[in-house]
C-alpha cells in the first residue's frame, strides 16, 4: 500500500518536472535522488535528462527549503527589469511548505519564485514506523502548492498531548539541567542542525560572531547548551516541526524537544502554528497597536 | 603467539584501569563512541566503527594551552598538566593510520605540536582487527587493510577460540605481560580484504583539476556543516582564543583555548577587514578534499585520508567521499 502511494508521488514528480523544464517554466528542480548507498539525498535537476533520477519515498527526510534561496539567487533572483522571475521548483511536504511560508512572511522569498511540487503526505518513516511528529501532523496537504502529487491520504491525526514536552517540564530545574547536559555532552558543535534548518538563514550566526563574542569557541557543555537554547529561542513561532535538525544530527540529540517547548508556548500565547496559514503573519514578526500579551 | 579468552581480556583491561585512563568503544545513547571506561563491562567488543574517530584523545575538542591569573600585581602563568597515561583499546587499523597521518603533520616536521605530541607519547594503542571491510570502508584503496597492525602497540585478532595477541612495540610487550593466554603455533586469522575499492589520483593530477566545474556540482547538496571534519581521524584544524574565565576586584583569570574548527565554515577563512578568499561553499568542500589528497601528500608525504568512511556516515546531505574520488578519477 505504502509502496503504491510512493510510486504515484514519484511518477507525479517526474511528469511535472519534465513538463516544467521542457516549457522553460523553471530553471532548476530541487528534489531527491537515491545516493550510491541507497539512501535518499537532495538533488538538483537542470535538464530533462536528469528527470529520471528524481525519486521519492517516505524516507526523504531532508527539508529542501534550505536550498531554495541559493537556487533562486543562481537563477538570477528574478528582480531584474520587470521580467517575470525565473523560478525554482521544489518537492515539498506540508511541513516544508510551512517553512516556505515562514520565509515568505519574513521577506526572504517571494511566492512566485517557487513552483511547489506539493506532496500529499502519508507521513515519513523511521524503519517501518511512521515518525511521531508525522502521526501528530494535521496537514496532509500543503497550505499552498502549484501541483499536488498523490491523493490526500485519509489519515486521522493523533491528538498532540505534548506528553514529550510535559515529561521534561515535570522535572525539577536541576534534573532538567542534568538531562540537557547529558544530551549536549555528545554534541560536537558541528552545526548540522542549524545548517539543515530552513529557519536558520542568518548570514552570520550569533554562535560564530567574533565581535561581540557571544559564545566562546570551546566545545564544552555550557557553550553547546547556550547555542542550542539560543537557536530554540530564535525558532520560537518559526519552527515548522519538520525534524530536519534531528535527522541531520550525527549524535542523535532530541533537539525537537526544545523546539516543541517553544512551539507550545507560541501556540498557547497566540494560537499560532508556524507557517500553518498562508495569510497569517508570524506573531513574533508583527506588531499591533492594540495587542495585549496574555502574560 | 598467545591466544586469550574474552574473560582473560576483560580481567586484563580491568587491571589496566588501576593505573591508566582506559578508553574503549562504549555505547552512549544511540551512538558508539570511544570514551573512558571504568569497568570492562562497559566495553563493546563487537562493532563496525565508532561514530567519531578517537582523535579527541590526542587533539581534544577543547584544550586549555595557557592559564593566566592576575591577583593584584602578581601574575601567574602555566599550562595544565596531563591527566595521566592513556590506553586505547579496540582501535581500528584505519584509526592507527589516522594517527600516523596526524604525526606527519604535527610531529615529524618541526616545530612539533607539543600538546598533541605529549598526549601521543602518553598513549598506548591496542588494536582490534576488523574481520572485513564494513559498508563505507575503503581502507584498502589507501594502502591500509582491515588487519593492518601498523602503528599499534598491541594488535588483537579475533578467532574461533579467542583473541590472538600480537605485541608489536616495547610498550606493547610490557602491557600484555599481565594478559593471560595460551601460547599457540600458527597464524592469526586473516581478514577478508575484498570490498569497496576506489582509484585515488596522485596529487599532481588533482592540481590540474582545481578549477573543474566538478567541484561546483559536487557541493550543491553540501550544507556547509562541520560534521565530516569533526568525525574525521585526520582533520586537525583549530582556532585559538583567549577567554576570560573569572574576573573580580583585583583578580583576573584568563585561559588560552584551542578548539576544533572546520574549513567548511564560512568564518574559517575570513581575515581581518572582512575579506573571505573562500566565500563559496563549493570552494570550501573542495578544500577539504584537496587538503587530504593533494596538499598533505605534497607537503607532508602522506595522503591524509585513511578510508574509515565516517564522513559518509555523518553527512546529513549524503555527500559520499568514495563517489567524490570515483568521480574525480573518471574526469578527463
Amino acid at each position: 500500500m505504502s509502496g503504491e502511494i510512493e510510486i504515484e508521488i514519484q511518477n507525479g514528480i517526474r511528469v511535472r518536472a519534465q513538463k516544467l523544464l521542457s516549457l522553460g517554466e523553471v530553471g532548476c528542480i530541487i528534489g531527491y535522488e537515491r545516493g550510491p548507498r541507497g539512501q535518499m539525498r537532495p538533488m538538483f535537476v537542470y535538464d530533462e535528462a536528469g528527470v529520471e533520477r528524481l525519486v521519492w519515498d517516505r524516507t526523504c527526510h531532508h527539508n529542501l527549503v534550505v536550498y531554495v534561496r541559493d537556487k533562486v539567487e543562481a537563477q538570477g533572483g528574478g528582480r531584474a527589469g520587470g521580467a517575470p522571475p525565473p523560478r525554482v521548483a521544489i518537492v515539498a511536504r506540508p511541513c516544508d511548505v510551512r517553512a516556505l511560508n515562514v520565509l515568505i512572511h519574513e521577506g526572504q522569498l517571494a511566492r512566485e519564485q517557487v513552483f511547489v511540487l506539493g506532496i500529499a503526505c502519508p507521513g515519513m518513516l523511521d524503519g517501518d514506523k511512521v515518525m511521531a511528529h508525522c502521526r501528530r501532523c494535521k496537514e496532509r496537504v500543503p497550505v499552498f502548492y502549484d501541483a499536488l502529487l498523490g491523493e490526500p491520504p485519509a489519515i486521522e491525526a493523533e491528538d498532540d498531548d505534548w506528553q514529550d514536552v510535559a515529561e521534561i517540564e515535570a522535572l525539577s530545574a536541576g534534573e532538567r539541567l542534568a538531562f540537557w547536559a547529558q544530551e549536549f555532552e555528545r554534541c560536537i558543535r558541528c552545526y548540522a542542525c542549524r545548517q539543515a534548518c530552513p529557519g536558520c538563514y542568518c548570514f552570520e550566526c550569533l554562535a560564530e560572531q567574533v565581535d561581540p563574542g557571544w559564545i566562546g569557541i570551546a566545545h564544552r557543555v555550557p557553550e553547546k547548551a547556550f547555542f542550542h537554547i539560543m537557536r530554540a529561542f530564535h525558532l520560537a513561532g518559526r519552527c515548522v516541526e519538520c525534524h530536519a535538525c534531528e535527522q541531520a544530527c550525527p549524535m542523535h540529540i532530541p533537539l525537537s524537544l526544545l523546539n516543541r517547548k517553544m512551539a507550545r508556548e507560541v501556540q498557547e500565547l497566540f494560537g499560532y502554528t508556524a507557517g500553518g496559514d498562508a495569510d497569517v503573519p508570524p506573531p513574533l514578526a508583527t506588531f499591533r497597536r492594540d495587542e495585549e500579551l496574555p502574560l | 603467539m598467545k591466544i586469550s579468552s574474552r574473560e582473560a581480556l576483560a580481567a586484563w583491561l580491568d587491571a589496566l584501569i588501576a593505573d591508566h585512563i582506559l578508553i574503549a568503544p562504549r555505547r552512549v545513547e544511540d551512538d558508539l563512541l570511544y570514551r573512558p571506561v571504568r569497568d570492562s563491562a562497559e566495553i563493546v567488543f563487537e562493532f563496525e566503527r565508532t561514530a567519531l574517530s578517537p582523535k579527541s584523545f590526542f587533539f581534544p575538542e577543547t584544550e586549555v594551552i595557557l592559564q593566566v591569573e592576575k591577583r593584584g600585581k602578581e601574575v601567574e602563568m602555566g599550562e595544565p598538566a596531563l591527566a595521566g597515561e592513556q590506553v586505547i583499546f579496540g582501535l581500528r587499523p584505519c584509526d592507527a593510520r589516522g594517527l600516523e597521518a596526524l604525526d606527519a603533520l604535527l610531529i615529524d616536521r618541526p616545530p612539533a605540536d607539543l600538546y598533541y605530541a605529549r598526549r601521543r607519547a602518553a598513549t598506548a594503542l591496542i588494536g582490534l582487527a576488523c574481520p572485513r571491510l564494513w559498508d563505507g570502508c575503503f581502507c584498502t584503496s589507501l594502502g591500509g587493510g582491515p588487519d593492518d597492525a601498523a602503528g599499534m602497540d598491541v594488535m588483537l585478532y579475533e578467532g574461533d577460540t579467542g583473541y590472538w595477541v600480537l605485541d608489536i612495540s616495547e610498550r606493547g610487550r610490557e602491557l600484555v605481560q599481565g594478559l593471560e593466554g595460551e601460547e599457540t603455533e600458527g597464524e592469526p586469522p586473516a581478514s577478508d580484504r575484498s570490498g569497496e575499492r576506489v582509484a585515488v589520483r596522485p596529487p599532481e593530477e588533482w592540481r590540474a583539476r582545481f578549477d573543474d566545474a566538478y567541484w561546483q556540482r559536487l557541493a550543491e547538496r553540501c550544507l556547509s556543516c562541520h560534521a565530516c571534519t569533526y568525525a574525521c581521524p585526520t582533520c586537525r584544524c583549530f582556532d585559538v582564543r583567549d577567554e576570560t574565565v573569572a574576573a573580580g576586584p583585583g583578580h583576573i583569570q584568563i585561559q588560552r583555548l584551542r578548539a576544533w574548527d572546520s574549513c567548511l565554515s564560512p568564518a574559517y577563512r575570513r581575515i581581518a577587514g572582512g575579506h573571505n578568499p573562500r566565500p563559496d561553499r563549493a570552494q570550501r568542500l573542495r578544500n577539504r578534499y584537496y587538503c587530504k589528497f593533494c596538499y598533505s601528500p605534497l607537503d607532508f608525504g602522506a595522503v591524509a585520508c585513511v578510508g574509515c568512511g565516517r564522513c559518509i556516515d555523518v553527512c546529513p546531505a549524503g555527500v559520499d567521499i568514495v563517489e567524490v574520488l570515483a568521480g574525480l578519477a573518471a574526469l578527463e
